[in-house]
């Protein structure tokens, strides 16, 4: 069940857009941190927990390769903790390799997270409003492609049944492929005045065309798209007030608790965990529901 | 009171010598269902794209089509969208789009029609059609019969008055064909609309069509009720080659020369069967049959297992076979049963984890590299146009040629040699997509034909061909047989296999579950038989073709066992 899902296009890139933003160009470790976490229950929520912990392994070990790296090479810094091969290891370098890991694994599982939700589909509709010729040709190259796929396929065979296409050396196989490829062309060309008959049977090229779509903006999307941009708004004018800026080198900054930061820090905290609120909620509602049944 | 007019229409191509349709004239009442039949060529498909006017070809037009009492070149193009419905033959390169919804609402965004109106036709449709399961589904999800009645659907959803259908279910196995075939008669009985279907399977629309219109080369030949057609159409021409597309009923009609009223069904059949009949004849072979399992194999498999991946069920189960020296043999089931991978398998296309498979008595695994492919066995995909890659016909040929490594000279005698035996000598030239569907078979035949093999699979080779084609099919078949050639050819194909089969096998859920001479097979089945067994069955049970159940009748043929 991804509740959030069902939620409008715009309302889910929009907030896509807003969590991504911050968590990349905000250099706060509250910030990072929070987003991280969101992201993870996030995406505990999307994904089978069995894909999760098969993932964590290449998460974490990305982690610990970015957190190593940085005080490897870059020897800024005020707090030398030991010396390696004489160079200085300092305290900064390594808290902000720990910060450099926790924003990539953070925006990479939000990037996960986006990938789940706004499926190929929603990304069309959106931008095919935007360029409305656009979406109608994204959509017949997706009908197309599979099609394509399988008649090569079904020549490759049919050529291989004749034994006009020889996989013994690599040669061969190349010069068999292209001439698959070739044909493939012709064959194309000869689909698509099938294709354009149809088309025009059905009056395309008439003036005036309309884009239908499934997707309905209701009173809910209208709700989390508002609350979703108002959170963010309220983020961007903490950032840009400098209430949570935060300084690494040459010495570890102190992280802000004035009233204005901890407004900032509140209102991403409730941003990043929104859509994880929304699938509790969806989900507490249907246990609910069952029991009463 | 008609809705199509037309007049002393004549059309020819440019550059053409002679024209297309010729001084045709045709009265189309409204909510009438007219089948169009008629040779591969003889001006059907360019009749009905004339009326269809956004798919008028190129060329010299003369005489009128009124829609409605006006001329269609003067409709507004939103109405002639509208008012007049097109379905194609190939399912598959008929839609546009790539989710279900989308392509069903394609036509309303042309005409440009409000969001909420487009919901809610396209919802009703989606009812109607029953296509609510799979609405929100890949278009490239779905089966031939799924698509096909998706394209109608979507033209549907633009409130046709007309629709016009060339060959749509000439791609279909026979449960879809039938389904699709139902869905047009229920929307020409509930909601009047007229109907114009170019068709060569006849069986199924003859019974209920209004009118069937007969056309040869580019003329009206005619223009009447099933039961005239059925009934004039011999007296026309004794010899006319439409006389073998008929339904079984009306071949059996036509046989005999009654004067009664023609039979369509197969029940009004029987009937006509029972009153004619004389004597029964026992057409079975028994074990007469001069192939059976004690002789030389040309192709056997053992207990043959295969998957295509692992965690997916198995596609056979078991397949024990044997097809003999010499032979042609069939194989025919529903769809998905396996038969297609069968072929495969012999093929070595697919590898089965279990089983044994032997050709010409060699184990499959022995042939190395390309020797199977060489001088022994030949398949021929159900698709004839995933084996064409050049230009020309005689370019595939020729390459056909370059890989059995023959001389320049012996290449040209050797292309002479088989397009005379196939008799696509005309067609050398020609582009391989630019060819009807019986042409491409008989063309990518030949350049299976050239790699000399003993064996020849064949799938599906009687897809989308007219009764004209099948019989010069099959006649090239026959002489293939003689020249001492095995044949092992999948299909759905009934009737085909009935005529030309030396073997028939059924398959069914990955393996073969009965295997017979025709005329024992058939009269086995009580279900899955050709249409002029169900009509004889009561009788004569062993009787499987129209020319057989005739024989009964006249009560005075020798008993050809």
């Amino acid at each position: 069940m991804k509740a959030f899902g069902g939620y409008h296009p715009a309302v889910t890139f929009t907030y896509f857009i807003s969590v991504l933003l911050t968590a990349m160009f905000v250099w706060n470790p509250v910030i990072q941190l929070t987003a991280l976490l969101g992201g993870i229950m996030f995406s505990l929520m999307l994904v089978r927990k069995k894909a999760i912990l098969s993932d964590m392994g290449f998460y974490i070990s990305l982690f610990l390769l970015v957190a190593v790296t940085n005080p490897l090479f870059s020897h800024n810094g005020v707090t030398p903790l030991f010396f390696m091969n004489g160079n200085p290891v300092t305290l900064e370098a390594v808290i902000y390799g720990i910060f450099i890991s926790v924003m990539v694994v953070g925006v990479l599982f939000w990037c996960k997270c986006y990938n789940e939700i706004m499926t190929e589909d929603k990304f069309l509709y959106l931008f095919g409003r935007i360029i409305p010729k656009m979406s109608l040709v994204l959509s017949m190259a997706l009908r197309f492609v599979p099609m394509f796929k399988r008649q090569m396929k079904n020549v490759s065979r049919a050529q291989k049944a004749m034994g006009l296409y020889s996989q013994k050396s690599y040669v061969d196989r190349l010069r068999g492929g292209i001439r698959v490829f070739t044909a493939m062309i012709s064959w194309s060309l000869e689909n698509s005045m099938e294709l354009s008959s149809s088309m025009r049977a059905r009056g395309y090229g008439l003036h005036g065309r309309t884009n239908f779509s499934l997707f309905k903006f209701g009173a809910r999307d209208a709700a989390v798209l508002l609350s979703g941009l108002l959170l963010f708004v309220v983020v961007m004018i903490g950032v840009g007030s400098g209430s949570v800026d935060f300084t690494f080198y040459p010495e570890l900054g102190k992280i802000s608790l004035s009233l204005k930061s901890l407004i900032t820090y509140i209102s991403f905290f409730i941003l990043s965990f929104l859509p994880f609120f929304i699938e509790v909620k969806e989900n507490l509602k249907w246990k609910y529901y069952i029991s009463k049944i | 009171m008609e809705i199509l007019h037309i007049e002393n229409l004549n059309f020819r191509y440019p550059k053409a010598e002679k024209d297309t349709l010729h001084n045709v004239s045709l009265n189309i009442g409204q909510g009438d269902f007219t089948v169009i039949c008629g040779a591969t060529g003889c001006g059907k498909t360019t009749l009905l794209k004339l009326i269809k006017n956004e798919l008028s070809p190129a060329g010299e037009k003369s005489g009128e089509i009124l829609y409605n009492g006006k001329n269609i070149d003067s409709l507004r193009l939103r109405e002639s969208a509208c008012a007049i419905g097109f379905v194609g033959q190939n399912p598959d390169n008929q839609i546009v789009t790539d989710k279900v919804w989308h392509e069903l609402s394609f036509g309303l965004e042309n005409l440009g029609v409000p969001q909420n109106v487009i919901r809610r036709r396209v919802g009703e449709m989606a009812s109607y059609f029953g296509i609510q399961d799979w609405f929100r589904k890949k278009t490239d999800e779905l089966s031939g019969g799924q698509k096909q009645l998706l394209n109608l659907a979507s033209v549907m959803v633009m409130q046709p008055k007309v629709l016009i259908l060339d060959e749509p279910t000439s791609q279909l196995d026979p449960i879809a064909a039938a389904d699709f075939i139902a869905t047009l008669k229920k929307l020409n009985t509930e909601f009047g609309i007229t109907v114009l279907l170019v068709e060569h399977r006849l069986e199924d629309v003859f019974p209920i069509a209004d009118k069937v219109l007969l056309m040869e080369n580019g003329c009206v030949l005619l223009y009447d009720s099933p039961r005239v057609v059925g009934k004039n159409l011999k007296k026309i021409n004794p010899e006319h080659p439409m006389l073998k597309g008929l339904p079984s009923a009306v071949r059996l009609y036509n046989l005999l020369s009654s004067d009664e009223v023609c039979p369509l069904t197969v029940k009004e059949g029987q009937e006509f069967f029972r009153r004619n009949f004389k004597r029964n004849i026992d057409f079975s072979d028994g074990d007469k049959s001069e192939f059976s399992d004690k002789s030389d194999a040309a192709i056997e498999l053992k207990n043959v297992w295969f998957r295509y991946e692992r965690d997916l069920p198995d596609v056979l189960r078991g397949v024990n076979l044997k097809a003999v020296r010499g032979e042609i043999f069939c194989i025919l089931g529903g769809n998905g049963t396996g038969k297609t991978t069968t072929l495969n398998v012999i093929s070595g296309l697919n590898k089965p984890y279990r089983g044994k498979i032997k050709i010409d008595g060699k184990k499959i695994k022995d042939y190395k590299g390309n020797s199977l492919y060489r001088k022994k066995l030949a398949y021929l995909p159900q698709n004839p146009q995933t084996v064409f890659l050049k230009d020309t016909v005689s370019g595939d040929l020729e390459e056909m040629l370059k890989a059995m490594e023959y001389k320049k000279e012996e290449r040209e005698e050797k292309i002479r040699d088989i397009s005379e035996k196939l008799g696509i000598t005309d067609l050398l030239t020609k582009h391989p997509y630019d060819l009807s569907g019986g042409e491409q078979q008989k063309c990518a035949l030949a350049k299976m034909l050239l790699s000399e093999p003993t064996i020849l699979l064949l799938d599906e080779p009687t897809k989308g061909l007219d009764a004209f084609s099948k019989s010069s099919l099959l006649a090239v078949l026959k002489k293939l047989k003689s020249d001492g050639i095995t044949v092992v050819m999948v299909t759905h194909d009934v009737e085909f296999a009935a005529v030309g089969a030396d073997r028939c096998a059924l398959f069914f859920d990955g393996e073969i579950i009965s295997s017979d001479a025709p005329n024992s097979f058939f009269a086995e089945n009580n279900f899955y038989t050709t249409a002029a067994n169900r009509i004889a069955r009561p009788l004569c049970p062993t009787a499987i073709t129209s020319e057989e159940a005739a024989l009964c009748c006249r009560g005075n043929g020798e008993d050809n066992g």
